[in-house]
């Protein structure tokens, strides 16, 4: 198990490395620059921006430039767009806010969706099952971009109950909707995925041998059944907790929350490089870790999982 | 799934639907007088949207809308624009003079100026701040803004003189060119028997004259690139510079060749290359606003971080956590502390304007930036009375390009030029008003603005037939233009959904009135500008521009250098016309000179205007002191809460002088 885990910590630095050059090589090609803007810059001053922030090395330079402060100092630089702030304190400062609307949308998520793929699996084919997967086919078919604006509409600007938007720090009203909103689809997701591995495992032999021994129905679904089959969920739990941490670029736009997604999308608009290569090389890492913690995890729940 | 069950949720499905879609028929129809609530904030506090996260706080850089509105409130320069008129108004400067021919500004500064720290404000600071802006090293996108200072391009691209060791005597610019131009006053030596100031009252004796003085009150230098390659290129085209140059030493222009003189400690003077009337009006702009030496120095980029950063304007910075609040509270060192009303000044960057409009709806925030209104709601927001609707000082255009064919010939230009209604298409948008010519309409008084072509389908079908592409009217009526190369041509804009509707709505126009058919393509951002300015496009493209200054010249120096305008057209007739208008003193005889150029240029047709759009933004009605000005800068001091409901604004207020 540790020489798994550690196999798998070493693959991860050149996983990362590809991810960074993949990135750089594509915002070298796309076209326009951070300073371009209504009015073009006269040459003259556009030589001058692009001597102070290097543009007018060779290639090969710059990238090794961008490469080597990551490899040596784990620093990925400084913002084009916002002068003087670097990009390590500009994921630093809005992580936190990413990572609580995204971890309350998940405890939130795998607390109802699981109880209603519970419940819909052990009432199958009856209105229950068919109302809360109808519910969950809703809830992953309509995108957040809808739900949101939905939510705003409905508890904010007609019942005046909650903030239409903006970050009011943790914890605070101002939570309230983003999360829901952001919820929605991994509830529905993790129900369906909870009914399914639950329909599978009610039917296995070890949960007939538990209730021929004649324990209560509630033992057989909580000690027995559940184990089983929350493995789907648990395997899903991986990508989506990084995506979610991560930062999320619809919710963060549409509540105004100063969180990695809105500065992602902001960077990818505004050509800002360092902060680009920085915010999708600290996703990648958080999926990479997230994943292997989703492995190490289903070595403990399953018990005919080993890893060599 | 029974079709019983099936039947059941579909029903409540459907009944949830209804239920929603009447309840949002109700929020939408509401007819109250105002958008969304009009509780007054209990504390003396102003919460606006600036549009994006500002790019910086240090005024030399930040070149958007959101940031000059900040600026406003944080920095002060030699005037301020006047929240109404956006005319210059006395700020760090009590009073100035200004020579005969506009090449020289003298400023008195007030002895109570003071940074947010407590220091004085002087003279040098404002030395220091102009060479900074300039300076190589801060690379202010701003700079071009400052290039009528005498040497600030020069400075700005560290370019050298050309000095000969045995005289000391420089090379001078007029030497070098083909048609020197008349000399202005301030680019001749100095006469000490002639004053070149009006007498003034307030002024008992002169300013003292300095070294400096006579250095800079005489015939340009010559600068050559500092970049050895560039410089051997300049000088081996030209074999009357070979032969001057030779033997010669070269100087570097230096941060105190710049045309700026602190001559006491309360007298700053400037020295312009040219005559340049509109200045004064520029001055205003954030490029030339203070910045706090020792701060700069000891920080370097970190300077603007609030731990560090002082600041000269009506308010300083109380907490800033970016992409979510920018908060400055009034600054008790300000020299016209008495003026500011308000406590708090908090500046929230939202770029979604349904985000920023439900959050003023629901009174969370005062006011709304300029053009936070989403298109698809205009028709009901309008109708409030806390929506502003006044002329703006903008322009929407289509710049072509006319390197490539068939756009190089001017008749087709014109051609498309008069197939466009703008009379139907600013009914059909609602909050413009059309445009013929290339300034805004009626927005600089006793302006002569020439009328520019009107819309003619017939002519503009005849001189697309005289180039070459005849006009043919099919059975049903309708127009086809064969011969036309389609294929040559696109409309390009950058994606958002009014782009689109404006381009489709243009397609129609020439589809209908001339039977061309214009493709269309949406671009992100940055892609869509990148091909703009290369001239990569091919056809149409979108152009706006707003005023940097309260001046026609603002819109027409868009054509006075190849790079600004897009299309592709410079014209030496044209670039004459502005600079011999620019030298003209007499306000009147200087805007018909500007009018004339203006008309030769719309007849060479590079662009095709079509709209002046006007300011569309909301401000809740206890919000007293903020104006709907040409080019939405407000002078936040004058900005307050009122809580007496009889005082307040029901409609747009007045923009003319009390």
């Amino acid at each position: 198990m540790f020489r798994f885990i550690v196999r798998r910590l070493l693959i991860t630095i050149p996983t990362i490395l590809v991810v960074i050059s993949i990135t750089w090589v594509l915002i070298k090609l796309a076209p326009g620059n951070f300073y371009s803007g209504e009015k073009p810059l006269s040459p003259a001053v556009e030589k001058i921006i692009r001597e102070k922030y290097g543009l007018d090395k060779p290639w090969y330079q710059q990238y090794g430039k961008t490469i080597w402060g990551i490899v040596r100092h784990l620093d990925f630089g400084t913002s084009l767009r916002y002068e003087g702030q670097s990009v390590n304190t500009i994921i630093k400062r809005s992580l936190p806010v990413s990572a609580a609307i995204g971890m309350l949308a998940y405890l939130l998520a795998l607390v109802v969706g699981v109880t209603i793929g519970c419940i819909a699996a052990l009432k199958q084919n009856s209105k229950w099952d068919y109302g809360s997967m109808a519910l969950a086919m809703l809830g992953i078919s309509v995108p957040n971009f809808v739900l949101g604006p939905i939510l705003v509409l409905i508890f904010s600007l007609g019942l005046y109950w909650l903030p239409p938007s903006r970050w009011g720090g943790f914890p605070s009203r101002n939570l309230v909707l983003p999360v829901l909103t952001l919820s929605a689809l991994y509830m529905a997701y993790i129900a369906r995925l909870t009914r399914a591995g639950m329909l599978e495992v009610l039917r296995s032999d070890y949960i007939r041998t538990a209730r021929a021994k004649g324990l209560s129905e509630r033992d057989v679904v909580i000690r027995h059944a559940l184990r089983g089959g929350l493995m789907p969920v648990v395997s899903y739990t991986g990508p989506a907790l990084a995506f979610l941490l991560t930062g999320t670029v619809v919710v963060e736009r549409i509540f105004a929350l100063p969180g990695l997604g809105n500065y992602f999308i902001q960077a990818s608009l505004n050509r800002d490089e360092p902060l680009i290569i920085g915010i999708v090389a600290f996703i990648a890492i958080t999926l990479l870790l997230m994943n292997l913690l989703v492995d190490i995890a289903y070595a403990y729940l399953d018990p005919r999982v080993r890893y060599q | 799934m029974s079709s019983g069950k099936f039947r059941q949720i579909v029903g409540l499905v459907l009944l949830a639907s209804l239920a929603f879609s009447t309840y949002s028929c109700t929020v939408a129809s509401s007819s109250e007088e105002f958008f969304g609530t009009t509780t007054p904030p209990t504390r003396d506090i102003f919460r606006y949207v600036t549009g994006d996260e500002p790019a910086s706080l240090d005024p030399a850089l930040g070149n958007g809308q959101p940031e000059a509105r900040l600026y406003m409130a944080l920095y002060e320069g030699l005037v301020e624009y006047n929240p109404k008129t956006l005319e210059p108004e006395p700020a760090l400067a009590e009073r100035w003079h200004i020579n005969n021919d506009s090449s020289e500004f003298t400023f008195h500064l007030r002895t109570n100026g003071r940074w947010s720290n407590g220091d004085p404000i002087d003279a040098n600071d404002f030395v220091y701040s102009f060479r900074r802006a300039l300076d190589k090293k801060t690379a202010s996108r701003n700079a071009y803004l400052a290039s009528y200072l005498k040497y600030a391009q020069a400075w700005n691209e560290q370019r050298i003189f050309v000095r000969d060791p045995k005289t000391g005597q420089f090379l001078l610019e007029r030497d070098f060119q083909e048609n020197p131009p008349e000399e202005s006053i301030g680019n001749s030596p100095l006469d000490p028997a002639k004053s070149e100031y009006l007498p003034d009252p307030n002024e008992s004796t002169p300013d003292p004259d300095t070294a400096f003085h006579h250095q800079m009150h005489s015939p340009l230098r010559l600068t050559l690139p500092g970049d050895e390659k560039a410089r051997t290129k300049r000088i081996d085209a030209s074999p009357k510079l070979k032969a001057a140059v030779a033997g010669k030493e070269f100087v570097p222009v230096k941060a105190e060749d710049l045309g700026v003189e602190a001559i006491d400690k309360y007298t700053v003077r400037i020295y312009l290359t040219q005559q340049a009337p509109f200045f004064l009006g520029l001055l205003a702009h954030q490029v030339f606003r203070l910045v706090p030496r020792k701060v700069v120095e000891q920080w370097g980029e970190q300077w603007t971080l609030p731990e560090h950063i002082v600041t000269c304007g009506p308010f300083k910075v109380k907490q800033w956590i970016p992409y979510d609040r920018l908060v400055l509270e009034r600054d008790p060192m300000y020299w016209d502390a008495k003026t500011v009303k308000l406590d708090e000044l908090q500046f929230f960057p939202i770029v979604d304007q349904a985000t920023a409009m439900n959050l003023y709806k629901v009174g969370e925030l005062d006011a709304l930036y300029n053009h936070a209104v989403p298109n698809p709601w205009l028709h009901v927001i309008r109708q409030k009375k806390d929506y502003m609707d006044r002329a703006e000082a903008a322009i929407d255009y289509l710049i072509m390009n006319t390197t490539k064919p068939p756009l190089d010939n001017p008749k087709v230009r014109k051609a498309f030029n008069l197939a466009i209604d703008k009379e139907a298409y600013a009914n059909w948008r609602r909050i413009v008003k059309p445009l013929t010519a290339f300034t805004p309409a009626g927005m600089f008084a006793g302006y002569p603005q020439p009328q520019g072509a009107a819309f003619n389908p017939a002519e503009g079908r005849r001189l697309l037939g005289e180039a070459g592409y005849p006009v043919v009217q099919n059975s049903d009526g309708s127009f086809s233009c064969p011969k036309f190369p389609v294929d040559q041509v696109e409309f390009i804009y950058n994606s958002q959904s009014a782009n689109k509707s404006v381009a489709e709505w243009m397609q129609a126009q020439w589809k209908q009135n001339l039977g061309v058919t214009v493709g269309l393509r949406n671009m992100e951002w940055k892609t869509f500008l990148e091909s703009r300015a290369k001239l990569e496009y091919k056809g149409f493209a979108r152009g706006a521009w707003g005023a940097d200054f309260m001046d026609p010249f603002t819109f027409l120096s868009i054509f006075y250098s190849a790079d600004e305008s897009g299309t592709g057209w410079l014209d030496p007739k044209y670039v004459a016309m502005l600079d011999e208008a620019n030298r003209t003193l007499d306000h009147k005889k200087r805007y018909e000179l500007l009018a004339k150029a203006e008309a030769y240029m719309l007849d060479n047709q590079p662009i095709i205007p079509i709209d002046t759009p006007s300011v569309n933004w909301l401000k809740k009605p206890y919000v007293k002191g903020m104006y709907p000005n040409p080019a939405s800068l407000f002078a936040w001091k004058y900005v307050y809460i009122e809580r007496d409901r009889a005082k307040w604004d029901y409609g747009t207020p007045s923009l003319t002088a009390e």
